[in-house]
């Protein structure tokens, strides 16, 4: 019995570790770009976003896996949609209802989480063939993985474009701040530098 | 003439001013995927063209016709992305019956589009951006496409002379065409301000 | 029957889901909604009162339909400032237009006669940061407080501190200051207009 559990522990432990490193969702499998790049300009929408995505990402993959044996094949991807737009809608109205101003620089990027590649993509992989308890540790790996990649990102923007992160002065005061990073310049080329980066650990990992 | 001022002024506007890739981020991951050769990344650009069009009328006309000013109103993510996956759904059925050689052209590209952040993306900005008008909303949709197009074949047309460059090994693939998308978005920002 | 019998065989979870998810959203929505009416007035009501110090609540007067820069028609909402006492104390409407990015979006403060600018404040806007974002530092702000309720002139240079028509732009912003200038124009000549041919300004209405 102890063994039974401990596996199963083990099991979830790496599942939800993947979503942070090994499957993270924007650095290695390359979903979820166009909010990546769209609300990093600051940490705090970057992190409103990822807990929205981290929302939707969970109730959408509980109710995945609860119809898994009900759905039928070529309806599948409607069902997904279905499901995964009607809680992007109450995650937009609780934005728009608590944080009114993060509702606001969000703005149509809070909708566009219905077509982020990552929830379809889980809901589709994992959800769809797995068992409830294990569809919620993956949601959540992920999620935390793709919250977590927002937020590096949205911090080295903001840091190098405003010398603060939520108004704390980390540049010295001689910092001339770079404002091309706050910019769609800033935005690609940190990106892109960024995944250099991983790949160039990982491959010395490998 | 006073309209065709203004969609003229606001197909310009789309297309270069405020293109969807480089200033609203939309659209990256085919982008990213497809730019790899010249005459895919038109093929894509021309099917995003196409379904953009159709998308862009119809959630107008149904925001505009069934859901603004009504209780339903708070539907309207749901209804968007449902209109968009069925009409691209019928399109493609009606092309692989009617027109193969077309299908052929572009068939491939049409259901990895449906999803793509671009169409929604341009539907819920012309909700936002308040447009009243049938035309207006149709021509700015065609423009979103023709940008689209336009970005992916600038990218190609540099990804396949950047395969001949000594591109760094952890810098091959995406991370060097975020750079140039990088400089090319730099490049783009020299039209703000050119419409007003 | 058959056919149907088949059809609803195949879709029935899609039929429940259906009804369950619009029955979700329907309860957040009635739920959530008249928090999020209250967010809207309160943001308007923070940003009018410190424009204009003594209102305390706004209420709307009327609408008036104006061109809009692009040439469209667009309907504007004129609030009318209610001091505590009930007098009124200014009017606010929301001004837009284009600016160096995107839209730019202002709320738009005028003493009791629609003599003075009582100064505006930024909705929303996209501008570069450090160039055309400097028009919601008070720098550029305060030079429309006290300013006079008719045609805005931009120059180029001049006394920021000296209030009258003439406004000076910010150095390497100059289609973002114009822009600012150009909406509070149109916008306010237009409203200053309409409002003298209804009556309504002034602070007495005639019924």
């Amino acid at each position: 019995m102890t063994n039974k559990s401990e596996v199963r522990t083990a099991l979830y432990g790496q599942t939800l570790l993947a979503g942070l490193w090994r499957e993270n969702p924007v650095f290695r499998l390359l979903l979820g770009m166009c909010p990546t790049l769209a609300v990093t300009a600051a940490v705090k929408p970057a992190f409103t976003m990822g807990c929205c995505v981290i929302f939707v990402l969970v109730c959408s993959n509980i109710i995945v896996s609860l119809m898994r044996n009900l759905l039928k094949p070529h309806l599948r991807i409607l069902m997904f949609t279905l499901t995964i737009s009607t809680f992007v809608t109450i995650a937009d109205l609780f934005l728009k209802a608590f944080q009114p101003e993060m509702s606001e620089v969000l703005g149509p990027y809070v909708p566009l989480i219905i077509v982020n590649c990552i929830i379809i993509c889980r809901a589709e992989a994992c959800a769809s063939k797995n068992g409830l308890f294990v569809s919620i540790v993956d949601a959540l790996g992920m999620g935390i993985g793709f919250t977590l990649t927002l937020c590096v990102l949205a911090g080295v923007r903001e840091l190098l474009s405003t010398g603060k992160i939520f108004e704390v002065q980390f540049m010295p005061d001689a910092f001339v701040p770079w404002a091309a990073m706050s910019m769609p310049v800033g935005a690609f080329i940190t990106l892109g530098l960024l995944l250099g980066l991983v790949n160039m650990v990982t491959k010395k990992e490998a | 003439m006073d309209t065709l001022n203004i969609l003229l002024v606001g197909f310009i506007s789309i297309v270069v001013v405020k293109n969807l890739v480089f200033t609203k981020f939309l659209g990256i991951c085919p982008y990213l995927g497809v730019s790899g050769r010249i005459d895919m990344a038109f093929g894509m650009g021309m099917a995003v063209t196409f379904v953009v069009t159709l998308s862009g009328t119809l959630t107008w006309l149904i925001d505009h016709l069934i859901l603004m000013g009504t209780p339903l109103e708070v539907t309207r993510y749901v209804c968007f992305i449902l209109v968009i996956a069925g009409a691209v759904q019928l399109v493609e059925m009606y092309l692989r019956k009617f027109f193969p050689s077309l299908y052929e052209s572009f068939g491939i590209f049409l259901p990895l589009i449906t999803t793509n952040c671009a169409i929604l993306g341009l539907c819920l900005f012309i909700n936002l951006w308040g447009i009243n008008s049938l035309l207006e909303a149709v021509v700015l949709s065609f423009g979103a496409g023709i940008g689209f197009t336009m970005a992916i074949c600038i990218m190609a047309g540099i990804r396949e002379n950047l395969n001949l460059a000594d591109v760094p090994k952890c810098l091959k693939g995406a991370p060097i065409t975020l750079i140039t998308a990088g400089i090319l978005a730099l490049a783009f920002m020299g039209f703000a301000g050119m419409i007003r | 029957m058959l056919k149907i019998k088949y059809f609803i065989q195949q879709s029935w979870l899609l039929i429940v889901a259906s009804f369950f998810f619009g029955l979700l959203i329907a309860v957040t929505n009635a739920a959530l909604s008249p928090r999020i009416e209250q967010n809207k007035i309160n943001k308007r009501n923070r940003l009018v009162g410190a424009l204009l110090p003594e209102a305390k609540n706004f209420v709307l007067e009327t609408e008036i339909e104006i061109d809009s820069i692009q040439g469209k028609k667009e309907k504007i909402e004129v609030y009318k400032a209610m001091s505590e006492g009930g007098e009124c104390v200014g009017w606010s409407f929301n001004a837009a237009g284009s600016g160096f990015v995107d839209k730019i979006e202002l709320v738009v403060a005028v003493d009791k006669d629609f003599e003075k600018l009582a100064g505006f404040d930024v909705l929303s806007s996209n501008e570069t940061p450090g160039f055309g974002d400097q028009i919601k530092y008070d720098d550029y702000r305060d030079q429309f407080k006290g300013a006079p309720a008719e045609e805005l002139k931009l120059i180029p240079s001049g006394d920021p501190k000296k209030i009258d028509a003439e406004i000076v732009a910010i150095s390497g912003a100059t289609v973002s200051s114009e822009a600012v200038v150009e909406i509070i124009n149109n916008f306010l000549t237009q409203i200053k207009e309409q409002m003298q041919k209804k009556e309504l300004h002034g602070g007495d209405e005639q019924e």
